[in-house]
């Protein structure tokens, strides 16, 4: 492809070029390496299969035309809520924190190119994942005649088209209103919302009273199905058709995401530019308050370390955002804890240490790995080993502290499985934190999102130190219900493993940076 | 002055000794290097790029292992008692050692924790400290957003708050303004004049020939001149500064 320098084209073949350096899975290479080529091809094949399977079952179902325009819109309205949750984080990251902007726009490139590609851009890589996961259904379906299918491809990236509209609109506007720093929070947090949108809804049945819940569901479904909103004739399907090939709401669905691209990028690169001088100015808009200095010194190491670490998690608003998606899944968990008539179930134990494990694994990397200042600390007397105690601690706390309460209400009213769950979540919290001790290595704070790249091996022993206490967890809870040798097996089984990783990062310990 | 003394009055004992210290990343950083720094003295460290200043400065801060070679500071053997060394030393690299998301009262709060001091003495302390250096107005900020000379002005501030007796600044004067620069000078002089010593290692030979009392010349990681101007003029003939570091370290 070769296109002038300086026009739109040779712009977008540079995003596609940083893109494609993006995607490499390893941080010290630039391009994806064999073994990532290798990976992608073979979720290729898999995902195919499964689109095989999918097709071929439906195929045999004999479900109508009609029925199948009503899945694939909710399919479609599903992949959209995330679609706008990757959008809005893609925006913040194109208006606030990649640094090449400056240097564009101090370039003679025309700032409407630019925010066009830079929009191009959020479009495509909202589109991405939606392509990798349901463009195997449109080449299957082709291969089983129905050439319509291939109307996925035009419909997902329509659809990008519009959400990646709606979310630049939606971070501008904010930008606003509520200037520059508070927007990349809010952002971020309506991002985390959006992506658990679904799984709040689908949780929603969960709050109403168990007896009722079947027949409720089941009924207001069928007078959705039949005369509402939700009849297979009612335009909200209409997506779901174009997917499927329907020509007319197809173009319309293309027609609309032009429309929307041109307006947008027409109408409001202006003030694009506008929000990313705001964006330049952030940290400095904080008004002074009112009185002289005001110091709490602290005669006490531990407490310094601990106040510090958790000043500086406070004023992280990627680790605010991941912290609050988890304390949206963690939502509907303490609904059952405290609705749950009986006996707790296992799953509640495993979600609670699951969920623990990960917040703990993330925050002992911004607290341990992520250190501003190494230097600093090492060339003060302070000593190595309580400046590791206090900051294990600073990390460890936090997700403790979080599902205490839960933890309590379930001991009073179940306390075997209640001591049960308490005992992993704990130790799920104590693994993470010292895994990212040992095996972890330096980094840079502002490295939070591609931290699981950096450190392939952290992140796989706190994969599977979340995995092995998840399941401790469940063998345990199910046994004070019924032992079976099986439980007893498979509890023995994660145990094991469990100790296995912190050994293992016990051992790697010597080899940090 | 010597190791060899016995028992040496307080006075006596240097503020840094160095013992054929050694530090190899592959090709030697520091060559078997044997320093001494009286106390009440203002020594500047001089050197190429690559010659191992900063190598230099991170051992005896503790911040990098030697491989052979003993550091004493103030008497004390850092190998043996690292806490009671640098409690009473500071070190000021010219990248300041900083938390972007914290502000500067809260960052003096974390540094005189560090250092074990009480909160009855580092609070005056702290409150001099900002005024002085004119960053009382911008306590309520995050570092993040100050330039780069305030940021080197709240390491500095940072440095201090513990009153240390050996400083030892690694280029202080990068991206400082003249005002600035001047306020840190005059700071480095009234420290000496106080009884302090100072080890700073420039680029700037003009705040050298000033400042230092005496001036090392290193080069390749071997210490090839050491002395006052005048010592070093006699030595190489020259006239500046600039023409003895320049005779000694491209001649040699």
């Amino acid at each position: 492809m070769s296109a002038a320098p300086g026009s739109s084209l040779w712009l977008l073949r540079h995003e596609i070029r940083l893109a494609w350096y993006g995607s490499a899975f390893s941080g010290g290479k630039r391009r994806p390496g064999t073994v990532s080529m290798v990976v992608w091809v073979l979720a290729m094949v898999i995902m195919h299969v499964l689109a095989f399977a999918v097709l071929a079952g439906l195929r045999k179902s004999g479900i109508g035309d009609a029925l199948l325009g009503v899945a694939a819109g909710a399919v479609l309205a599903v992949c959209a809520t995330f679609m706008l949750s990757t959008a809005l984080k893609t925006c913040v990251t194109a208006l606030f924190e990649r640094g090449d902007l400056d240097l564009l726009l101090s370039s003679p490139l025309p700032s409407r190119s630019i925010f066009a590609v830079r929009l191009l851009g959020v479009a495509a890589s909202t589109a991405a994942l939606f392509l990798f996961l349901f463009a195997p259904f449109a080449h299957v379906a082709v291969l089983m005649g129905r050439p319509g299918m291939l109307a996925i491809y035009p419909a997902i990236l329509a659809l990008a088209a519009l959400i990646a509209c709606a979310a630049m609109l939606l971070t501008l506007a904010l930008v606003r209103v509520l200037g520059a720093r508070r927007t990349r929070t809010l952002a971020q947090v309506l991002a985390a919302v959006a992506g658990a949108l679904l799984f709040l809804l689908s949780q929603a049945a969960n709050f109403m009273p168990r007896g009722e819940r079947g027949a409720m569901t089941e009924h207001t479904a069928q007078a959705l199905l039949q005369h509402g909103l939700l009849a297979p004739g009612s335009p909200l399907w209409l997506p779901g058709r174009a997917a499927l090939g329907d020509a007319v709401p197809l173009l319309g669905m293309i027609a609309l995401a032009l429309a929307a691209f041109v307006l947008t990028v027409g109408r409001t690169h202006r003030f694009f530019v506008r929000g990313l001088q705001q964006a330049a100015a952030i940290g400095r808009v904080a008004p002074a308050p009112a009185g002289g200095l005001r110091f709490r010194f602290r005669s006490n190491l531990f407490e310094t370390m601990v106040i510090k670490e958790w000043r500086l998690i406070k004023r992280d608003p990627h680790l605010i955002s991941q912290v609050l998606l988890q304390l949206i899944y963690l939502v509907p968990m303490l609904a059952l804890v405290v609705r749950g008539n009986g006996a707790p179930g296992p799953l509640l134990g495993t979600g609670l240490t699951m969920l623990c494990s990960s917040l703990a694994g993330s925050l002992a990397w911004i607290v341990i790995s992520a250190e501003d200042a190494p230097d600093l600390l090492r060339a003060s007397p302070a000593a190595e080993r309580a400046i590791r105690l206090a900051k294990l601690a600073a990390a460890v706390m936090p997700p403790l502290l979080l599902v205490a309460l839960p933890l309590l209400w379930l001991l009073v009213r179940a306390p075997l499985p209640g001591l049960m769950a308490a005992f992993t979540v704990s130790a799920s919290v104590l693994s993470a934190g010292l895994i990212v001790l040992w095996a972890g290595r330096p980094a840079q704070r502002s490295n939070f999102k591609g931290r699981g790249k950096e450190n392939m091996l952290s992140t796989f022993l706190e994969m599977f130190s979340t995995l092995s206490w998840a399941a401790l967890s469940w063998a345990l809870i199910s046994m004070t219900a019924r032992a079976t040798s099986w439980t007893l097996l498979a509890g023995a089984a994660a145990l094991a493993v469990a100790f296995a990783v912190l050994l293992t990062a016990w051992l790697l310990r010597r080899n940090r940076g | 002055m010597n190791s060899a003394v016995p028992a040496p009055a307080a006075s006596a004992v240097p503020a840094l000794q160095l013992h054929a210290l050694r530090k190899s990343f592959g090709r030697p950083a520091v060559d078997g290097l044997d320093l001494t720094v009286r106390r009440g003295e203002l020594y500047a460290l001089l050197g190429p790029n690559g010659a191992g200043k900063t190598t230099t400065l991170r051992m005896v801060t503790g911040l990098l292992a030697p491989d052979e070679g003993r550091v004493e500071v103030l008497g004390v053997d850092l190998a043996r008692d690292p806490a009671a060394a640098k409690r009473r030393m500071a070190y000021l690299p010219d990248d300041a050692l900083l938390y972007g998301k914290l502000k500067p009262t809260e960052y003096l709060e974390f540094v005189a924790g560090l250092w074990g001091l009480r909160p009855e003495e580092a609070e005056p302390r702290a409150r001099r400290l900002l005024d002085w250096l004119d960053l009382s107005k911008h306590a309520h900020e995050l570092t993040e957003g100050f330039s780069r000379g305030m940021k080197q002005k709240l390491a500095l501030a940072g440095a201090l708050i513990h009153e240390p007796e050996l400083l030892i600044l690694d280029e202080p004067l990068t991206g400082l303004d003249a005002a600035a620069a001047r306020q840190v000078k005059d700071l480095l002089v009234s420290h000496v004049a106080g009884g302090g010593t100072v080890i700073l290692t420039t680029h700037i030979l003009e705040v050298a020939e000033k400042l230092a009392q005496r001036i090392g010349i290193i080069r390749q990681g071997r210490l090839i001149a050491e002395g006052t101007l005048d010592e070093l003029r006699e030595r190489t003939l020259g006239g500046s500064l600039e023409d003895v570091f320049l005779h000694l370290t491209e001649g040699a």
